[in-house]
């Protein structure tokens, strides 16, 4: 893996914000990680020679942008904490590119995997993806072309997997608890990417019970291998901690060891914290075993206070219905080129898919229609109609124009087009553009008929 | 009348203050083999003719303990741990240790049990090895002491006469290592710490005074004598400390300040924000271990007048250049520092040295100017320039290596972690609006230093001995960390491992710092500083409610009280 054999230290940002919460009661408050900071500060982590604690800053509303489209902004839709917890990203990535680590690890909160290109609100307690601000970032500014971003949380990756779903460059590899027994009840082996980006989505859901040794089965058999063929210059991980066994949202059986182990295997360059609810009994032994083996430091002294090694064992049905799974997405893996080849044959000009999106914590609906052209030249320009309806509130509607990074002239000039035919049409509230290729963003107003952009 | 003594790296300094006024000041060389003595000579010298009878307190700075420390002259300690899960405790550099089961996490609960015939093997191999000072240490201990005092009573039965230490005992802030290392660095100078204090106080007898001896630690407080003996760690670098309550006497109330102690081989450096000096973030590193001990962040950079200057034969090096400029700069081929040959030239000694160099210039008046020229001829002959050139480029090195080293300080103390929105939405850039110079080669040199960084300087009029002063009105200091667990109904003080009940389950925090209050002003009765309680500030508080199952079974509340490093009223009133 590509952090194999680098010398150097690894990063960490801890922000647990202390001082942010969806709601007082909520799993997603102030406490989550209070245990773990207390358990990070005792174990005297941030001392060790092998570990450098960097201090987090505030993403720009632009490196938001560059992922998102924020309904009617970006400003409406973040606060403090989350420009904290996806700038806590960019610092490690900054520092990782500088040189001064090896590997870093962002624990912070609040976290972002289900969050979509489109963002009207909060959906699967995230309201911007940290995970994809940070490939937008490692992209932009320091030109990586390959990125693999694994997601070990036990909720499907849905708001990563969106974000890149048309991106043949970008490979969203999730495993999870299966989708008919758990939120977002998405992830499922069929979910593999846009017609051009066949296979560069891979979704391997997992029966509940699921112990250390079937991830590590997943692992092995699966991940490692496709990895070692994709050959990304960065390998990311989506970092939940919620297949713990003790997790009060899910039904695994996975152990801190396990993560760690995991991570020693998978080698990330970043791992960003995701979910993991089970704040005493989980959460305080997770990260000290992650910490420990992105650093390179014995972590086989982790251990939950009621863990016992051989405590859980999957039954012979889950085994064979695992290693099944993995059978069937390693065939669409291998078969990759054929999928996108067959795929594309059978379209025209455009590609179109139309979806509904609930936002669960904010209770919104939303419908979208996507449009990618299947362009020859380039990734091909993609707009998005939305409309997202609060309750009974204000139907707050945008049309959404992206232009690929390296767009050929003609994708660029009819993106344009596209945003100049939505301005000031009074059926819809917000045209948004987002040029990644020049790395600019605009958003429209239609009410006030104004436009601001960075 | 107050007396401040320093016994410092070279001089022992001494000074006796009345009011704002600076009476009479002593000074005496140190020697490192007998403290005591150049100890009680500068104070002998120092009351000389004084009415002893009138002198209200006696305040000692010592390297003490820091030399103990940095000659390996410590007493050996067994090191006993109990570190539960987590971190491998192989990994942490504390050496020698003895591990023992049983664990309790970060709530206070036991989740791994002792197991007493362990403790007894441990106790037998602590004798067989004639070993007579422990320190027994477990990770999370602060919450709960119950395996730290069973381990102790295993261990007092088998070792009889043995001297050992908790880790409760020695502090309470989260971090296993650090405090396991405090806890050793404890027992590792308690006795002879003891013996110095009591010798110190017999002296004093002898001499007839009566005022209350104190001494100060590394926070910048006093301590009564006889209290301090409890916790001989804490007056390491007293020294450094002295200086920078001594610029905090004599620079303006409320000032951000630079303090640049300039000596003969090291110029140390601190920063006052806000009137505020800056403590390190979570103790001080006493040699090669990290410890809990409060401490000013004082930055050592090997450079000073007497630095050796050489001129490397090799051509430039482009590639060495960029991390500290002073060391090498002057296209790669001027080396100041880090070592000293022996005085400057100009002073008797055999090389040239920046002090050479501001003789030369005409910046300072010690020394032989003959000597001084013909020391900065070897460096300008060396660079094919000319002898004010040479001198110039010394002292630029030396001014580079200072504010280059002091705004890193800077850097650093924005750089450090923050935990809290409104921690990192807060924290402005800082600068300095002055730099203040204290020891013998800050006058020349804190203009330039001042200069470079856009700040006023400052050579107070008693600049060489303001660590004296800050010594003799320098006033107590005290922190308390309160933390209260009301689902389980107990809190626990980090300082010295105090635990109580608490009944109300819906304390808030006013009550949790009405609470914090009390047992400060407890504990400062105890140290026999009870009379500045009232002073003591709420410096950190957070609540947390705890949330099981969607309602709320309790708050985990952390209050920090302190009384800050300050000056006695006395100095303050005038």
């Amino acid at each position: 893996m590509s952090s194999q054999g680098k010398s150097g230290k690894t990063g960490l940002i801890f922000f647990p914000a202390f001082d942010w919460a969806i709601s007082p009661t909520h799993p997603e408050r102030e406490e989550r990680l209070l245990y773990t900071r207390d358990q990070i500060f005792e174990e005297g982590l941030m001392d060790l020679p092998q570990i450098e604690e960097y201090k987090p800053r505030l993403a720009e509303e632009k490196d938001v942008a560059r992922a998102h489209f924020c309904v009617p902004d970006v400003g409406s839709q973040v606060t403090e904490a989350h420009l904290i917890a996806a700038g806590s990203t960019l610092t490690l990535a900054d520092a990782l590119e500088k040189g001064e680590i090896r590997n870093g690890f962002a624990l912070v909160r609040p976290p972002g995997h289900h969050s979509m290109r489109v963002v009207h609100g909060n959906r699967g307690f995230c309201n911007i993806n940290n995970m994809a601000i940070l490939v937008e970032y490692l992209r932009t500014k320091y030109g990586h072309k390959r990125i693999a971003v694994i997601d070990t949380d036990v909720h499907h990756g849905d708001g990563t997997q969106d974000i890149f779903w048309h991106d043949p460059d970008v490979l969203c590899l999730s495993f999870h608890q299966d989708g008919h027994t758990l939120y977002p009840g998405s992830g499922f082996v069929n979910e593999m990417g846009g017609p051009q980006a066949l296979a560069r989505t891979l979704n391997v859901p997992l029966p509940p019970g699921t112990t250390d040794e079937g991830i590590h089965y997943v692992l092995d058999n699966l991940i490692l291998p496709i990895l070692d063929e994709f050959k990304p210059d960065l390998i990311l991980n989506s970092a939940g901690q919620d297949n713990h066994y003790t997790d009060p949202l899910a039904n695994m059986r996975f152990s801190a060891n396990g993560y760690a182990r995991l991570n020693e295997k998978l080698a990330p360059d970043l791992c960003v914290l995701e979910g993991g609810y089970a704040v005493e009994t989980a959460l305080p032994y997770v990260n000290t075993g992650i910490i420990q083996a992105m650093a390179g430091l014995d972590y086989s002294h982790v251990k939950e206070p009621d863990y016992v090694p051989g405590r859980f064992v999957q039954t012979e049905g889950m085994v064979r219905e695992i290693e099944h799974t993995v059978a069937q997405v390693q065939k669409i893996w291998d078969q990759r080129d054929e999928l996108t080849k067959d795929a594309l044959e059978g379209l025209g000009d455009f590609y179109r898919r139309k979806r509904r999106v609930f936002y669960d914590t904010d209770m919104i609906n939303e419908n979208q229609e996507e449009v990618v052209r299947l362009c020859p030249d380039c990734a091909g320009y993609m707009t998005i109609n939305t409309s997202a309806q609060r309750g009974y509130g204000i139907l707050n509607s945008a049309f959404c124009v992206s232009i690929p990074r390296k767009a050929c002239s003609s994708c660029r000039d009819d993106a344009k087009e596209e945003y100049a035919e939505h301005v000031d049409d009074k059926r819809i509230g917000y045209v948004l553009m987002q040029d990644k290729d020049k790395d600019k963003f605009k958003f429209y107003n239609n009410m006030t008929r104004t436009e601001r952009g960075y | 009348m107050l007396i401040g003594i320093d016994v410092g790296g070279t001089t022992t300094d001494a000074v006796v203050v009345d009011g704002r006024k600076v009476v009479k000041t002593a000074y005496v060389p140190t020697d490192h083999d007998n403290l005591l003595k150049c100890l009680l000579l500068a104070l002998d010298e120092l009351v000389q003719g004084i009415d002893t009878g009138k002198i209200e307190r006696v305040v000692l700075s010592t390297t003490l303990i820091t030399n103990m420390i940095a000659e390996g002259k410590t007493d050996p300690v067994a090191l006993v741990l109990i570190p539960g899960p987590g971190t491998n405790p192989r990994d942490y550099a504390l050496g020698e240790s003895i591990i023992l089961d049983g664990a309790i996490d970060f709530r206070g609960k036991e989740i791994d049990r002792l197991k007493e015939s362990q403790i007894k093997e441990a106790g037998a191999s602590i004798r067989a090895q004639g070993l007579s000072r422990v320190a027994v240490v477990g990770k999370f201990c602060q919450r709960n002491h119950a395996h730290e005092l069973k381990v102790y009573e295993i261990l007092a039965a088998a070792l009889p006469g043995a001297k050992i230490e908790m880790g409760h005992k020695v502090s309470g802030q989260l971090n296993f290592p650090r405090r396991a290392a405090t806890t050793m660095l404890t027992a590792a100078t308690i006795d002879s710490y003891e013996r110095f204090a009591k010798d110190v106080a017999r002296a004093l007898k002898e001499r007839k005074i009566s005022a209350p001896v104190y001494i100060l630690k590394a926070d910048g407080g006093t301590l009564p004598l006889d209290k301090s003996v409890q916790m001989p760690v804490e007056t390491i670098f007293s020294g450094p400390a002295a200086s920078i309550m001594g610029v905090l006497a004599l620079t303006e109330p409320g000032e951000s300040s630079v303090v640049v102690d300039i000596g003969g081989t090291t110029t140390d450096l601190a920063l006052i924000l806000s009137g505020k000096p800056l403590l390190s973030a979570k103790g001080a590193r006493v040699g090669s271990l990290l410890t809990q001990v409060r401490a000013f962040a004082v930055k050592s950079v090997a450079i000073g007048g007497d630095s050796a200057v050489a001129v490397s034969s090799q051509g430039c090096d482009p590639g060495s250049e960029s991390s500290a400029p002073g060391t090498r700069s002057c296209c790669g081929s001027l080396v100041v520092g880090p070592h000293r040959d022996g005085s400057p030239l100009c002073m008797g000694g055999y090389g040239p040295t920046p002090t050479d160099a501001l003789r030369v210039l005409g910046l300072t008046q010690i020394g032989d100017a003959a000597l001084a020229e013909k020391a900065m001829q070897i460096v300008a002959q060396s660079l094919g320039c000319t002898v004010m050139q040479a001198a110039q480029k010394v002292v630029d090195a030396v001014v580079d290596k200072i504010v280059f080293e002091i705004n890193e300080m800077f850097r650093e103390w924005e750089q450090e972690p923050a935990y809290r929105i409104w921690e990192i939405l807060k924290k402005e850039k800082l600068s300095a609006r002055s730099v203040v110079g204290v020891g013998g080669g800050a006058p020349p040199l804190v203009p330039l230093v001042a200069a470079r960084l856009g700040a006023a300087a400052i050579v107070p009029e008693y600049a060489p001995v303001a660590n004296a002063i800050g010594a003799a009105v320098a006033r107590p200091t005290l922190t308390l960390n309160l933390h209260i667990d009301t689902e389980k109904g107990e809190f626990s003080v980090a300082e010295d491992g105090l635990m109580g009940r608490v009944t109300d389950q819906k304390m808030t925090p006013e009550d949790a710092e009405r609470l914090a209050r009390r047992l400060l002003a407890e504990r400062a009765a105890l140290l026999g500083i009870g009379e500045y309680a009232g002073e003591a500030e709420v410096t950190y508080s957070e609540v947390f409610n705890m949330i099981r199952g969607w309602s709320t079974v309790g708050r985990l509340m952390d209050v920090r009280m302190e009384i800050p490093a300050g000056l006695l009223p006395s100095w303050r009133r005038c």
